[in-house]
């Protein structure tokens, strides 16, 4: 058991987080919700990081962290983390060209209930992305009971409003196509390890909000003393880094699990501990962020509020805290 | 980053386990949530003694030491798994923690030889030893402490009280914290001294716990004479020592915690069936988030072992004493509510596994308070680990 990144992971970490210091401050995010063209110039660094899709799922984590701490908007996180493993699973000729950043891509998987079991739902629902991809994934249940995939150019889509403008979802219909079969449980298997990479960036997203929440906390004074040497301040600090703090470990541990291809059981409980810790930790780091910062936290001219989005619309993307947590519930029954 | 341990280290594992098969007596098996709490039981029974001498005389009491202080020099990694076998099994090492875990490390660390040479007895159990901190004006501010030493030649007279101190009924030694210069600021008076129990002038009167078990005592000093060897580091530098010492209790305790929280979580599962509420969603969800907050824990634990090996300070291990505690009583609590109407039975014949939830819920009240409460963990990780003023 290790915890320690290698010098390649720790690089491959600075990395991320100079680059997307640089172009990805909140004014592209805030120029983004106007026009998805603002987010362009990001993605032209971006897909330089493709190939992190097709790798070690702990790279990917540590690559997500950081786009989740700038709520990085465009298609790395569908590209990487839900299509790319698509088109590996049906061994698509174009799985190379996804990973050198050629081509973009999401994943329609979702039915009419929000969450992502496959289902034989007409129409597919949170569709991330689905305006500025090139390809669409569609994965349905075949008759057969297994599952299918369907590659869909620019299909039609429809924009569906949320409070997080960073990740725009979409309504996309099924359509007519060539039906690739693909087995259940593989498809299962890329839904959990996209599920990790998001708990990793929802990790980074409440990392932003406590880092800029304790900052503001040493550095607002009220009466006559900075606010985080109140004890009601600094215990909802400690309280949140508590939080982060297994929530990250909960995310690498079951990125490992995952890597080191452990039995099935195991890895799905780490899946679902691993998203439910970071639901947890993301919704205690933006409502406590908001009260630390006071008035100013609830303005739209202070950046705060848009982290706060992100954190609760990843928080209910790929499974709820709640629905992970009756799902390990399941296993936890049906365990002798 | 992996999740395995190194083929040298599981054959550590598999070196242990044979041990424990061979000589762990069955009383060590009892799965109990808290060793020693039962009322009505001798606080230190003699299997237990015995046993702690049977793990001393093998390398087996504090594997990382040397043989002659009840180790093999073992690695940190391989005590790290010695404490996850003999945890995730139940087994405990000893019923009185304050020697092997507190005092001995220590008097290894700060003491003089001679006073080095009272360890291995500590951590082979032969000599019992308590920890006299608390006093009734004294308890999170420690550094309050009033129990007054007097410096003469050769000696100290000691005069004050200490309370809450665990296993004071039972011990030959006393490390007692106390107040030689009342005249600077009060971190800066306090030295430590080692001072026999049948010393004339203890008296010492026992408390018994909320869960009606013996377990603590006041202690009284009148005019207690201490030998000035007796002082442990310098004199009016004791300060420095109660960090220390509190930092080698806290240091492997979150495996422990760990533990017990996931044998908590296998008992409500269990209980769960018993009572006929396995389907009901709300207490399936209820289990399975103390699941997720137990297995995000371990992780951390994990984690904070990591850097801790690579010899980086590791604050975690304030998380963990905090979060184990708290969420150890949440479970606790929970496995009363699932029990409804019958969670206060406490009945042989009527109640749950003899009361157990109940009982736990109430002992498991000593780790938020003891060893620096849950509140003055947040007031540590809030101060030290995210550098907030002090107020
Ligand atoms: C089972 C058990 C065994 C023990 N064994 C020993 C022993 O062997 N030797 C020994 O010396 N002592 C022992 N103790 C005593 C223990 O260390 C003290 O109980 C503990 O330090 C708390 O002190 P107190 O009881 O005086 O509570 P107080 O310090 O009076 O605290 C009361 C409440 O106020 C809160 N509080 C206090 N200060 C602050 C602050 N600055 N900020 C926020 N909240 C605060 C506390 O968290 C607590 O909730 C034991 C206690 C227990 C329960």
């Amino acid at each position: 058991m290790d915890f320690a990144f290698s010098s390649d992971q720790d690089l491959l970490r600075e990395t991320a987080r100079n680059l997307l210091a640089r172009e990805c401050t909140p004014s592209v995010l805030r120029g983004h919700r106007d026009d998805p063209a603002a987010a362009a110039p990001l993605w032209n660094h971006l897909r330089d990081f493709s190939a992190l899709g097709a790798g070690p799922t702990v790279d990917l984590c540590v690559f997500a962290e950081e786009t989740g701490y700038v709520a990085a908007p465009g298609p790395f996180f569908a590209t990487t983390a839900l299509f790319q493993p698509v088109l590996g699973a049906i061994g698509s000729g174009l799985a190379d060209r996804a990973s050198t950043g050629e081509i973009t891509g999401t994943v329609a998987l979702a039915g009419a209930d929000g969450f992502w079991t496959i289902n034989k739902d007409r129409v597919k629902t949170f569709v991330l992305d689905a305006d500025t991809v090139d390809v669409v994934a569609l994965v349905e249940m075949s008759d057969g009971g297994g599952a299918s995939v369907t590659l869909l150019e620019h299909p039609s889509a429809r924009r569906v409003e949320t409070i997080d403008s960073s990740r725009p979802v979409f309504e996309v219909d099924v359509t007519a196509g060539e039906r690739i079969p693909v087995d259940a449980d593989v498809v299962d298997a890329l839904v959990a390890r996209a599920t990790v990479v998001l708990a990793a960036e929802m990790v980074g997203t409440a990392r932003r909000l406590f880092d800029m929440s304790l900052q503001y906390a040493k550095d607002r004074r009220q009466f006559g003393v900075p606010i985080g040497s109140f004890q009601a301040i600094q215990h909802k600090l400690a309280d949140m880094s508590l939080d982060l703090e297994r929530a990250w470990s909960a995310v690498y541990y079951a990125a490992m699990a995952l890597d080191a291809d452990e039995p099935t059981a195991y890895r799905q409980r780490a899946v679902h501990v691993a998203k439910a810790a970071a639901g947890e930790a993301a919704k205690r780091a933006a409502k406590d962020g908001i009260q630390i910062h006071g008035g100013i936290g609830y303005t739209w001219e202070h950046d705060l509020h848009l982290f706060i989005r992100r954190a609760y619309a990843s928080e209910a993307l790929l499974g709820t805290t709640g629905w992970h947590h009756d799902r390990l519930g399941d296993l936890l029954f049906a365990k002798r | 980053m992996h999740l395995a341990w190194e083929p040298e280290d599981e054959a550590f594992r598999s070196e242990l386990i044979a041990f424990l098969d061979e000589h762990a007596p069955s009383e060590t098996r009892a799965q109990r949530d808290f060793a020693g709490e039962d009322a009505g039981e001798d606080l230190i029974p003699k299997w237990a003694r015995d046993w702690q001498a049977t793990l001393f005389d093998h390398g087996w009491m504090i594997p990382g030491y040397p043989p002659e202080l009840g180790g093999r020099n073992c690695t940190p990694v391989q005590t790290l798994v010695y404490l996850e076998e003999m945890t995730s099994r139940g087994i405990p090492r000893s019923l009185h923690f304050p020697g092997y875990a507190i005092v001995a490390p220590s008097l290894l660390e700060f003491g003089n030889e001679d006073q080095k040479l009272l360890a291995p007895a500590a951590i082979r159990g032969d000599t019992i030893w308590c920890i006299g901190m608390s006093e009734p004006n004294a308890g999170s501010d420690l550094a309050a402490l009033s129990t007054r030493a007097d410096v003469h030649d050769d000696h100290f007279v000691v005069n004050g009280q200490k309370v809450w101190t665990s296993y004071a009924t039972h011990s030959q030694m006393c490390c007692c914290y106390v107040r030689t210069n009342p005249d600077v600021a009060k971190h800066k008076g306090i030295s430590l001294l080692i001072v026999p129990m049948d010393t004339p002038g203890i008296e010492v009167r026992p408390l018994r716990h909320i869960s009606g078990s013996d377990g603590f005592a006041e202690v009284f000093f009148t005019d207690v004479v201490v030998p000035r060897e007796n002082l442990v580091g310098g004199l009016d530098d004791g300060w420095r020592l109660t960090q220390g010492s509190l930092a080698h209790e806290r240091a492997g305790l979150w495996v422990e915690g760990v533990a017990r929280l996931e044998q908590s979580i296998d008992g409500l599962v269990e209980l769960a069936k018993r009572r006929g509420v396995a389907a009901d969603p709300i207490v399936r969800r209820r289990i399975a988030e103390g699941y997720q907050r137990a297995a995000s824990l371990s992780a951390l634990g994990y984690k904070g072992f990591t850097s801790f090996a690579q010899g980086t300070s590791a604050p975690e291990h304030s998380y963990m004493k905090m979060a184990t505690s708290e969420l150890g009583k949440a479970l606790y609590e929970l496995g009363m509510e699932i029990q409804g109407p019958y969670g206060p039975v406490t009945d042989v014949d009527r109640g749950e596994e003899h009361g157990r939830w109940v009982n736990s819920f109430f002992v498991s009240f000593a780790n938020t308070i003891a060893g620096g409460s849950s509140e003055i963990q947040r007031n540590i990780i809030a101060q030290r680990v995210l550098k907030l003023p002090r107020g």
